[in-house]
């Protein structure tokens, strides 16, 4: 892989652009419905909260579930309206690798902290305390179910909804009142000083997409051969951890659609490795990764990453240069 | 020629009779900067005043920066972040004198500054189990063996450099919580907090903090000057503009920044790569290989003042006069402290990030 991005990164003649990508389709056809989708779905989830906030309660399990399928197929959309005030962290704050999660809670519950009972406040609290992630170890975990008392945690249950629904209608309104058009007009006194950077922002959104499922939904769970981690598998407490790679691919395999239009032969290499990833994450059927640890299953889950990281090479390439925004060779770096 | 005094040194050396090698018996290098070649491999560079390279020699994977030793001709190449490795090259032989690699538990962050006696090496770790920046210290008299080990002053320490004329180090602590196991993937964008973290035998002497609203500007890498002014070069991690990415501190004094002017600000694209401090102290130049520019601040006036595109330029070094730059396109030239100054070379080469001087 190294040998094929330092060869295409040392080409330095001008490559003449030869995706015809739509910026207006991006947004009407990939961005907006998934960010209105996540504030339906998520409104709708604090509704059933306040209907009943058992954590056993099916009703509330399948709208989580409902409404964190709509955060993960956004979760890649990182720049904009999701990153005022730290929206996407207030959302979902993961990885976790120190624990701040059930800590934050677990405080919260001990101390029978009244901000509980204030949605409004609540997004003061530890952004570790708020969001998808929070609200698992609230409906999930069974040593955080056993603690404190059961009104509180029903209120705490209500508030994390509350502030997730309040969250996403934020980021929901900024699209479509202001983020759009930034997108549409770019200029020089702009954000974005031409249609080039808007596209650059968005192709750094796939890669970073394609990286982050790389690297921390399926690398966090594998960690070593010697020492696999599968208690660090994303939201595997609600048995979504796979699931979460199959939303995000699909997700991603849209914007990469998208941004390849007009070029047939890149269109078809990105959906025929798309495809091989998701039929070899269908093949497995290990819903939380808890098979890293077993060598062969381990070795299909590390042949699956790889194929993301396939696609990852293809988009930073094939799709880079397609698009004329490809990066060098220290450009890459991130050093 | 130079080959031929080589061996010859060389094999003074193997009979014991020799005086000490110096720099000048691995040809005077003036510069050192590692390079990936087209064939997919990477090796260690000299490079002389003339920006003619001298030696070549091959690294065990991607590097990144390197330290030269300030009286042996020895220099460190280290590895690319999360790398394990340090291989201590012998200038004159072109042979490996010593492998450093880290202790379990710990991976390089790509540089390291000697002592000014050239007796010790400090290397930026990541305690990566306990998500803390550690110094690893080498004993460089005694083939390199791991002597101790400090704490670092934050998350993420990246470049280190000794201030001048003392033994104190300054440490880039970026911020950045990473995890080998999870690749580059940052862990902990939301909290992180970057320092400049001052070190004297061991004991952190000083930590300076950016403001609040800056904490996702991670503080990369750093150029001193002979009054012992630190200029530090930035990555922002937050969204939109950066508000700016160069500044400069003095141990007891207070942080400046430096807002460029807004066009030249997102030239840089959030992301500096490399920075230089000119002799005189006055101008800092940074490079953004994201946004394919040098550009140069006046330290007095805390503004930007000049800009120059260079297409994937990244290593940047003080030179008398000005400053000489490396790209990831093979470039190589020497520029003024305002910019312009002719045209470089280009080798058949990609620059890798740092360009070291001897």
């Amino acid at each position: 892989m190294k040998r094929y991005l330092l060869a295409a990164t040392l080409v330095c003649a001008p490559v003449q652009a030869a995706a015809d990508p739509s910026i207006p389709d991006i947004i009407d056809d990939h961005i907006l419905p998934r960010f209105e989708a996540l504030a339906t779905t998520t409104d709708t989830l604090s509704h059933v909260a306040q209907e009943t906030c058992l954590p056993a309660s099916e009703d509330l399990r399948r709208a989580y579930g409902i409404a964190f399928d709509a955060w993960i197929s956004a979760s890649h959309l990182r720049f904009g309206p999701t990153e005022v005030d730290d929206r996407a962290f207030a959302l979902a704050f993961w990885p976790d690798s120190r624990g701040a999660t059930p800590q934050a809670l677990a405080k919260l519950i001990a101390d029978q902290d009244p901000i509980a009972f204030d949605p409004d406040s609540y997004a003061d609290v530890s952004i570790a305390a708020r969001g998808f992630y929070a609200l698992e170890f609230l409906i999930y975990d069974d040593a955080l179910l056993q603690q404190g008392d059961a009104q509180y945690h029903c209120t705490l249950v209500q508030t994390v909804a509350a502030d997730i629904a309040a969250t996403a209608a934020a980021i929901h309104r900024d699209w479509v009142e202001e983020h759009a058009d930034v997108l549409l007009t770019p200029g020089a006194e702009a954000l974005y000083r031409n249609d080039e950077e808007v596209l650059r922002e968005l192709l750094k959104a796939l890669t970073a997409g394609l990286q982050f499922t790389q690297d921390s939904r399926l690398g966090r769970p594998l960690g070593t051969f010697e020492r696999p981690r599968p208690t660090r598998a994303e939201a595997r407490r609600s048995g979504r951890s796979a699931r979460h790679v199959t939303l995000s691919l699909e997700a991603l395999h849209d914007l990469a659609g998208h941004l390849a239009a007009g070029d047939a032969a890149l269109t078809a290499t990105l959906d025929q490795q798309f495809a091989d990833a998701l039929a070899r994450l269908a093949e497995l059927d290990v819903p939380v990764f808890a098979g890293v640890s077993d060598p062969q299953t381990r070795f299909r889950i590390e042949v699956l990453s790889q194929a993301v990281g396939t696609i990852r090479t293809t988009v930073l390439t094939g799709l880079g240069q397609a698009l004329g925004v490809s990066a060098g060779f220290n450009a890459l770096d991130g050093d | 020629m130079a080959t031929s005094r080589r061996q010859f040194i060389a094999g003074l050396l193997a009979t014991g009779l020799a005086p000490k090698p110096t720099w000048a018996d691995a040809g005077s290098p003036s510069f050192l900067s590692a390079g990936a070649l087209r064939d997919g491999t990477f090796v260690l560079c000299g490079i002389d005043a003339a920006l003619n390279p001298t030696f070549r020699l091959r690294l065990p994977a991607r590097g990144h920066a390197a330290a030269a030793h300030p009286s042996r001709p020895e220099a460190v190449a280290f590895a690319r972040r999360p790398g394990a490795f340090a291989v201590v090259i012998d200038c004159v032989s072109g042979e490996q004198a010593a492998m450093l690699t880290a202790p379990a538990g710990r991976h390089f962050y790509g540089h390291g500054a000697f002592s000014s006696d050239g007796q010790l090496l400090y290397t930026t770790e990541n305690d990566y189990e306990a998500g803390r920046g550690r110094i690893g210290v080498w004993d460089a008299t005694a083939g390199y063996v791991r002597i101790d080990e400090w704490d670092g002053g934050g998350i993420g320490p990246h470049d280190i450099k000794r201030l001048p004329g003392s033994e104190s180090l300054v440490v880039a602590n970026g911020g950045i919580e990473t995890h080998p196991e999870s690749g580059r993937t940052k862990l902990n964008i939301a909290t992180m907090t970057p320092n400049l973290a001052y070190l004297r035998d061991g004991a952190i002497i000083e930590t300076v903090e950016l403001p609040r609203d800056m904490h996702k500007n991670s503080i990369r890498h750093l150029a001193i000057c002979s009054d012992q002014r630190v200029a530090f070069g930035m990555q922002w991690q937050g969204d939109g503009r950066a508000p700016s990415l160069v500044g400069h501190h003095r141990l007891g004094e207070q942080v400046t920044l430096m807002p460029p002017d807004s066009d030249a600000g997102r030239d840089m694209q959030g992301y500096v790569g490399s920075i230089a401090v000119s002799a005189d102290g006055r101008t800092i130049a940074a490079t953004s290989p994201r946004g394919n520019v040098v550009q140069t601040y006046d330290v007095e006036a805390a503004e930007q003042i000049g800009s120059l595109t260079i297409e994937d330029v990244c290593g940047v070094v003080q030179v008398p006069g000005g400053f000489a730059v490396t790209s990831g396109t093979g470039e190589l030239r020497y520029l003024g402290d305002t910019l312009p100054t002719g045209p470089g070379r280009r080798n058949d080469l990609a620059w890798d990030n740092h360009l070291i001087q001897i």
